[in-house]
């Protein structure tokens, strides 16, 4: 059965069958060969979806669509501007700094690709060459899925079971986060240097600093309220994500008062449009993953990578391996919900610490959104910029160097992901 | 679009198509408002339950078991307008390497496999429906049955869809940059 299985998902994916009913119509011969009750489908595909901690992902793609909407974009770059001294490429390091203020309200980085991408662009345009603008960007917008909130890491933890938590994997991006947001800043200066971009023509203003943070304090608050209430157990990560919403609905009528009734409809069809993709991925792979566990495939895929290593380094080397290659291919949510029930049982049986493996292959499947040929960042960035993908991916490559470089120091310095969820009681 | 994906999109819209045309506009249309008011009561469920936990210190037994029905329907009912704006994603590093018309050979193959799938999950979901129909919900005087019931219009939904796409021999639309 799991090789009929195998064998027609691998065919039906490669003739560019969308991937969700590719592993429904594998499933369902799967289940004619094994002789199943065809029934275990709508059941097993129900049950997946019928899922309370799914919910938080379409409630943060709701979120950060109104917050966009709201108009908190341009009170984020004036703050993150405001921030900035005379610097080369000062633009590209308020795109930074705004994508981490976005990313910690958002969760999403497509969606924070193309915010900051329509917003920032153009005027980066002005100064520096377009595959560096959207390059930046693109960086920029990857932190979306490292910094909590994460959809990433909620689809993660589901796929993964009782085995990790999500506040424990938010917790594990807080300082793999932080040090890329540095670390993009410091590679977006030198490289301005070297190409002799211009200096920010302002230097920086106390009073300007205070005036922007006080502007765009409500957004800043927004993070601090539904992370933090999620990392001190006042509520689950579904309930913060509404909580976003609710914010975010009051920032937008309240605050900004940019936000229109309107716009609810669409924001809320939009965002269930994209939740919808994940769920369909979900749902047919769970009966997937149903008819490879009768057949004993985690078992037996266990004992097949331990018979290749026993060391658990040598094993995360592997996974990491097999990971950057997927991610060059596959979108990253298909590869959590197919890969994370077989591997991570697997880690599980080598010691190794479910929050580290979980920052790791979630790092690693981001950094592939990054990376061509099937790297979703790279596309929305053509398609908001306008650029030919080479010319972005010429210039996307040493931020994609410097994120696998980061993603090598958390497997050798483990401290790095686990320091703080270890700290925090995960 | 390629030129030739228009000409064929001008040429598929022929008069035969019509009425599945104008049909599919009014399930979706409904389909649309439908999911709006799940996503919504959702929302407000989620939300006002944390409210009454830590304001009035109560809550509502069904609180949960609600906002998961409504879950369940928004995702499937989403499901199917996926399918007409091309958000379903696939690999086509293999595909478009092939001359065109292969390509849009295998895009008929792999539509018509997809109506297929969606056709028997149809069937499928409508027995689940008949099988849970005596069942209750466990916090409410109401038939186990609805969880399904979003299946089965997601089934139907999409085979309409995937039988205009067919019809009219056009692939989705790739999917909007927003």
């Amino acid at each position: 059965m799991t090789y009929t299985i195998l064998i027609t998902f691998i065919v039906l994916a490669l003739l560019r069958m969308p991937l969700a009913f590719a592993l429904g119509l594998s499933s369902l011969v799967g289940l004619l060969v094994g002789d199943m009750s065809l029934a275990i489908m709508p059941q097993r595909m129900m049950h997946a979806i019928d899922n309370f901690p799914l919910m938080a992902i379409p409630l943060f793609m709701l979120a950060g669509e109104l917050m966009v909407a709201a108009g908190i974009l341009q009170r984020l770059v004036d703050f993150s501007n405001s921030l900035i001294g005379r610097v080369h490429g000062g633009l590209a390091h308020v795109a930074i700094v705004a994508g981490m203020v976005l990313a910690a309200v958002s969760g999403a980085a497509a969606a924070s690709a193309s915010a900051l991408g329509s917003t920032l662009v153009p005027s980066m345009r002005k100064q520096y060459d377009s595959g560096y603008s959207c390059a930046v960007i693109a960086s920029a917008a990857n932190l979306g899925a490292i910094i909590p909130p994460s959809n990433a890491m909620i689809v993660y933890a589901l796929m993964a079971g009782s085995t990790v938590s999500v506040g424990g994997l938010f917790m594990a991006g807080v300082v793999p986060g932080l040090i890329l947001t540095v670390g993009f800043m410091a590679l977006a200066s030198f490289i301005a240097w070297r190409r002799g971009y211009p200096r920010s023509e302002h230097d920086l203003n106390l009073r300007q600093i205070l005036g922007q943070t006080v502007r765009a304090l409500p957004i800043l608050l927004m993070p601090v309220v539904v992370v933090g209430g999620i990392v001190a157990g006042a509520f689950t990560a579904t309930e913060g994500a509404a909580i976003a919403v609710v914010y975010a609905l009051v920032m937008g009528f309240g605050v900004t008062r940019e936000l229109k009734l309107s716009d609810l409809p669409k924001a809320m069809f939009h965002a269930a449009i994209t939740a919808a993709m994940v769920g369909a991925l979900i749902a047919f792979a769970s009966t997937l993953t149903f008819a490879f566990t009768i057949d004993l495939v985690p078992m037996r895929l266990s004992g097949w990578i331990q018979s290749l290593t026993t060391d658990p380094t040598m094993f995360i080397l592997l996974v990491m391996g097999i990971l950057l290659l997927v991610g060059m291919f596959i979108e990253s949510n298909a590869a959590y919900i197919m890969l994370v029930p077989l591997l991570a049982p697997v880690a599980l049986a080598y010691g190794i610490d479910p929050l580290l493996f979980g920052f790791l292959f979630v790092f690693n499947l981001v950094i592939g959104m990054m990376t061509p040929p099937v790297g979703v960042l790279l596309f929305v960035m053509c398609g908001v910029s306008g650029i030919r993908l080479q010319t972005l991916v010429q210039s996307a490559w040493p931020f994609i160097l410097f994120q696998y470089v980061m993603l090598a120091l958390c497997v050798i310095f483990p401290d790095i992901v686990l320091a703080l969820p270890h700290a925090l009681g995960y | 679009m390629s030129a030739t994906t228009l000409k064929r999109a001008a040429e598929g819209r022929t008069p035969r198509c019509l009425p599945l045309r104008s049909l599919l506009k009014q399930v979706d249309r409904l389909s649309f408002l439908t999911l709006v008011a799940g996503f919504a009561a959702m929302v407000l469920l989620v939300s006002v339950q944390v409210f009454m936990r830590y304001a009035l210190s109560s809550s509502i037994d069904s609180a949960a078991e609600l906002s998961r029905l409504f879950f369940v329907w928004t995702i499937f009912l989403a499901l199917p307008h996926g399918i007409c704006r091309g958000v379903h994603v696939g690999i086509d590093a293999l595909v478009c390497k092939f001359p065109e018309k292969l390509q849009h050979w295998c895009w008929r193959l792999t539509t018509a496999l997809s109506l297929v799938l969606m056709l028997a999950l149809s069937w499928l979901a409508w027995g689940a429906i008949q099988d849970k129909w005596q069942e209750l919900m466990p916090t409410l005087d109401v038939t186990a049955a609805v969880y399904y019931i979003p299946v089965l219009i997601c089934a139907l939904h999409s085979v309409l869809h995937l039988l205009l796409q067919l019809l009219e021999d056009t692939p989705p639309e790739q999917p909007e940059v927003q």
